[in-house]
């Protein structure tokens, strides 16, 4: 069958690594929903976090090499991860109205710019480009009774006027998308609060400290789980959720998924593709009680 | 050939500075036509007039040009001057050589040579300037005060005490406006209520003041000294005349919940009500939105239960038209709030606090209603959600102020004070209560002021956190406010039971749409401009519009009322005359020339422009011209610009003077 929409995909490195699992139920999902995915040949690292700290030169070249490199594939840029995203969308913002940054650019990767190709997060293309209704009337299983906390983490919708996602300080993006599947999206206070993100390496007692609220926080709401777009959120909260537990001394035991895991589970993609082996905290108790597999 | 005087000022250095005004002079003369010319330091000073006035007689001058400020500035200040020595004022032309010249130029050479030029030019044009007469139009000696506020009642009471009668027009069912929301006032905590509703009766028992509560503007024709205006008054479905108040109707109505805006939608009201009991006039209207009867034809107990009949479904709004002479226009603010705002709206919400949703999250005035003993606590601080009292209280200050990112950024200048105000009445209710106050600066000029937040601080026990707040949630039944102290340089986070904030001062909504209707002008976020910032702070650049209150920009209640009184005075000066005398400078049409396509009439932003019939002596048709009314003609120009035909011209800027100026350049 012919696709409906096609996109131009860029992974990133997580999604090829520790958030295969991510990749995975994206491609399932997408295949699912007939949206083509084709994935940017020998695409590059969008320099993460590290790069703009040391280096916003090199950030920004490494973000408009990949937009280059994307450029004769066909469609929007779709993007899944949250860093991802907010560096390339940072990128062409960034690029944009100034002649100096864009002229040390083309000087450093000796081409002109091609910036112009849309940067998607998965979420907008499913929202937006293929539509809430047409999404829902695809989900065959629906997820009635799973009560879900839709984790934004800081770079989804942040800095305002840079993803362009939606409102930044009071999304409902992913409450939208998730309700397509039937699922209850709760109302929960630290949707937009900051996990500690990569200071999980260097300093972890921060990250345990601001997981632990976030996690308490989703408990508090009554929810059963955690839907994340963002592989290092998803790090810190499913990775690290055994030694949060041991320094807080609670008991959470609360699966996270990434937003396509659920969604690829309601469109009727077999449970066995979508990584749920590789998650720390099994989802499999959870779903098995609300018979969902 | 022309005798023409040239004065050239130093002003003091601003001119002299780069403008090598000797050189100037020493130009001047030997322009054709110029009989006089001098530099001085202040021309405008008394000795430089005197030397103006001196030249105009030892010197036979039929023409000025005064080189130095901005007509704006002093224009009127020589013509006076030379009307005193017998020549025609309309005679003195100002040549800008200070804004226009040497407070944009660095370079003396080219700013000498350019003032010089600019001199020229205007010798040139005085050469064919007209003596001119003021016009003289009648003035109506009836006032109209738009905004039944503090700044409003003050306003109407001034002009009336003096003698003169004066119309208010109210848009709410009573005046009082929002200082009889208040609680307490600073800096002397003396109550609201007590200041403000003698005020109201004094309004509504004046003799020379009638009332109009529950109306709009709805047009305004005219020009000053002579305005017709329309007043909408909207169907109150009580006969005034007849209702004595007794309440029986507001009692006995089976629809009583209806959230009382007045209250902050803390208290109910039926759908017959006046807002408050200290009402003025103490007549309900019935709030057909939700009124049973209106809505399903079933009910009328009000009418059935009023003794003297004044219940009338019937009634429809109702359209008068008064004559009037001067506009006190003073309809108030409104608080910014912090829901989400439509796409592409400048004003943005605070997401960041939930847009609202958080209900023990407040504004400023709901906790005034909480705190006023009238209030639907009973003055009791308890808060919205549970009715408990709350322990810990967060307020924070600047919401919306100061802030570009959320579209504002001026100060709302009264939330520093009312805000410690706050503080102290919380403690003086709930004794172990602890205010914690995040703030970026105390703002506090004002007599007293200082003192007063001292106080908060020093004997009422309220902690300044100096910094800004991030987020509000909620968790369980406190809300948790994650801030950062500045002082420190540590983040803070308090759980508090009821957060106030001190949102933003904004013009009244609408408050666009009513400038229009008037033609005064307002700033980009709707405040009404006054016609100079320091010297003219109470009148409009539309002639017979004064301001008063916070329409024109925040204020607090004493600077609303010395504003209302000065408008008050101003419109008494107006009034201390039959006739008013205007400029000449307005546009006249050439009957002959003009073609009747009436380009003029659609440009004109004043509204001069009618039609004229041409009649012959037998009362026959000949042609429909043009007619341009010099009192209301603003003497702007635009239809001189816009003519096809070339039959209007303003006096004093004729395409003859205009060709004549660039000719000489």
């Amino acid at each position: 069958m012919k696709n409906i929409l096609e996109y131009s995909y860029y992974p990133g490195c997580s999604l090829h690594a520790s958030a295969k699992e991510y990749d995975e139920s994206t491609q399932g999902l997408f295949k699912a929903l007939r949206i083509g995915l084709k994935e940017v040949p020998d695409w590059l690292c969008c320099g993460a976090t590290p790069a703009h700290n040391v280096d916003e030169l090199l950030s920004l070249s490494l973000c408009a090499k990949n937009l280059e490199l994307a450029k004769p594939v066909e469609g929007d840029l779709a993007v899944a991860c949250a860093a991802c995203f907010s560096r390339l969308k940072t990128a062409q913002h960034k690029l944009a109205g100034n002649e100096e940054k864009r002229r040390q650019v083309e000087y450093a990767l000796d081409a002109p710019l091609a910036l112009d190709k849309p940067v998607k997060h998965l979420l907008e293309i499913l929202a937006k480009d293929f539509g809430l209704e047409r999404l829902a009337e695809a989900m065959k299983k629906p997820l009635d009774g799973l009560k879900v906390a839709c984790y934004y983490g800081c770079l989804l919708t942040r800095p305002a006027d840079v993803p362009e996602l939606d409102c930044a300080e009071a999304p409902t993006i992913m409450e939208r998308v998730i309700g397509a599947t039937g699922a209850e999206a709760v109302s929960w206070s630290h949707r937009l609060e900051c996990c500690g993100a990569n200071f999980t390496l260097s300093r972890p007692g921060v990250v345990i400290q601001l997981s632990n609220e976030i996690l308490a926080s989703a408990r508090r709401a009554g929810a059963d789980c955690i839907m994340v777009a963002c592989p290092l959120c998803h790090g810190n909260l499913d990775i690290r959720q055994k030694e949060i537990e041991e320094a807080s001394g609670e008991k959470y035991n609360m699966p996270v998924f990434y937003m396509t895991q659920l969604l690829a589970l309601s469109a009727g993609v077999s449970p066995t593709r979508l990584g749920f082996d590789s998650m720390m905290v099994s989802p499999m108790p959870l779903l098995r009680e609300k018979q969902l597999i | 050939m022309s005798r023409i005087g040239v004065f050239i000022c130093h002003c003091g250095e601003n001119i002299s500075r780069t403008v090598d005004v000797e050189r100037v002079a020493k130009a001047a003369e030997k322009i054709s036509g110029v009989a006089y010319a001098c530099e001085y330091k202040y021309m405008c000073s008394d000795p430089g007039q005197n030397l103006l006035k001196k030249a105009v007689i030892d010197q036979n001058l039929d023409g000025i040009v005064v080189a130095a400020c901005s007509p704006r500035m002093h224009e009127k200040t020589f013509r006076k001057a030379a009307q005193s020595a017998g020549l025609n004022p309309y005679l003195v032309e100002m040549a800008n050589i200070r804004e226009h010249c040497s407070w944009v130029h660095e370079d003396r050479e080219e700013a000498t040579t350019k003032a010089t030029e600019i001199v020229t030019m205007l010798v040139e044009r005085v050469k064919m300037n007209k003596k001119l007469q003021p016009i003289t139009v009648p003035v109506t000696k009836r006032a109209l005060v738009i905004g039944g506020g503090i700044a409003g009642i003050q306003a109407a009471l001034d002009i009336a005490d003096c003698g003169h009668h004066v119309v208010l027009v109210e848009r709410e069912p009573s005046i009082g406006g929002h200082m009889a929301q208040l609680s307490e006032t600073f800096p002397t905590l003396d109550c609201s209520q007590c200041i403000m509703t003698p005020k109201m009766v004094d309004v509504a028992n004046h003799p020379n003041i009638t009332l109009h509560t529950y109306s709009e503007i709805e047009n305004v024709d005219g020009y000053i000294g002579n305005f017709q205006v329309t007043i909408k008054k909207k169907a109150r479905s009580v006969d005034m005349d007849k209702c004595t108040g007794c309440g029986v109707c507001m009692a006995k109505c089976p629809q009583k919940k209806i959230p009382n805006s007045f209250d902050k939608d803390l208290g109910m009201r039926p759908a017959i009500y006046v807002p408050f009991p200290q009402a003025v006039p103490n007549t309900p209207v019935i709030d057909r939105e939700n009124c049973t009867y209106f809505k399903s034809g079933k009910c009328g107990v009000c009418q059935k239960v009023c003794g003297p009949g004044a219940v009338d479904y019937t009634q429809e709004d109702q359209l008068v038209v008064e004559d009037i002479g001067a506009i006190v226009v003073a309809t108030g603010f409104e608080l910014y709030s912090i829901g989400e705002k439509p796409k592409g709206s400048a004003i943005k919400g605070y997401g960041e606090f939930g847009h609202g949703k958080i209900p023990d999250v407040i504004d400023g005035m709901t906790f005034e209603r909480l705190a006023s003993a009238s209030g639907p606590t009973g003055g009791k601080i308890l808060r919205p959600s549970d009715g408990k009292e709350p322990q810990q209280v967060v307020f924070l200050q600047c919401v919306g102020s100061r802030a570009r990112e959320k579209g504002i950024s001026y100060c709302s200048k009264i939330c520093c004070m009312y805000t410690a105000k706050h503080t102290m009445l919380y403690h003086h209710k709930v004794h172990d209560g602890q205010a914690y106050v995040f703030f970026m600066d105390a703002r506090t000029p004002g007599k007293g002021y200082d003192e007063f937040w001292r106080r908060s601080i020093e004997d009422e026990n309220a902690v300044y956190i100096r910094g800004a707040v991030s987020r509000l949630y909620q968790k369980g039944d406190k809300i948790v406010v994650m801030g950062s102290d500045i002082a420190l340089g540590i983040q803070v986070e308090i759980e508090a039971d009821m957060v106030v904030l001190a949102t933003a001062v904004q013009p009244r909504q609408g408050a666009d749409l009513l400038a229009q209707k008037l033609g005064i002008s307002y700033d980009m976020y709707n405040f009404y401009s006054e016609a100079h910032a320091k010297l003219r702070p109470v009148e409009c650049a539309t002639a017979g519009v004064y301001l008063a209150g916070a329409c024109q920009g925040p204020k607090d209640i004493p600077d609303s009322v010395s504003q209302a009184s000065a408008a008050a005075a101003k419109v008494m000066t107006l009034f201390a005359k039959d006739e008013l005398e205007r400029e000449p400078i307005v546009a006249k049409v050439n009957d002959k020339n003009c073609v009747a396509c009436f380009y003029c009439k659609k440009v004109c932003p004043y509204g001069a422009v009618e039609e004229k019939e041409i009649r012959d002596r037998q009362g026959n048709l000949i042609k429909v011209v043009a007619w341009v009314n010099p009192g209301v003609c603003g003497g702007c120009g635009t239809c001189q610009a816009s003519c096809p035909s070339k039959s209007v011209e303003l006096d004093g800027y004729t395409d003859e003077q205009i060709m004549a100026q660039i000719e000489a350049l």
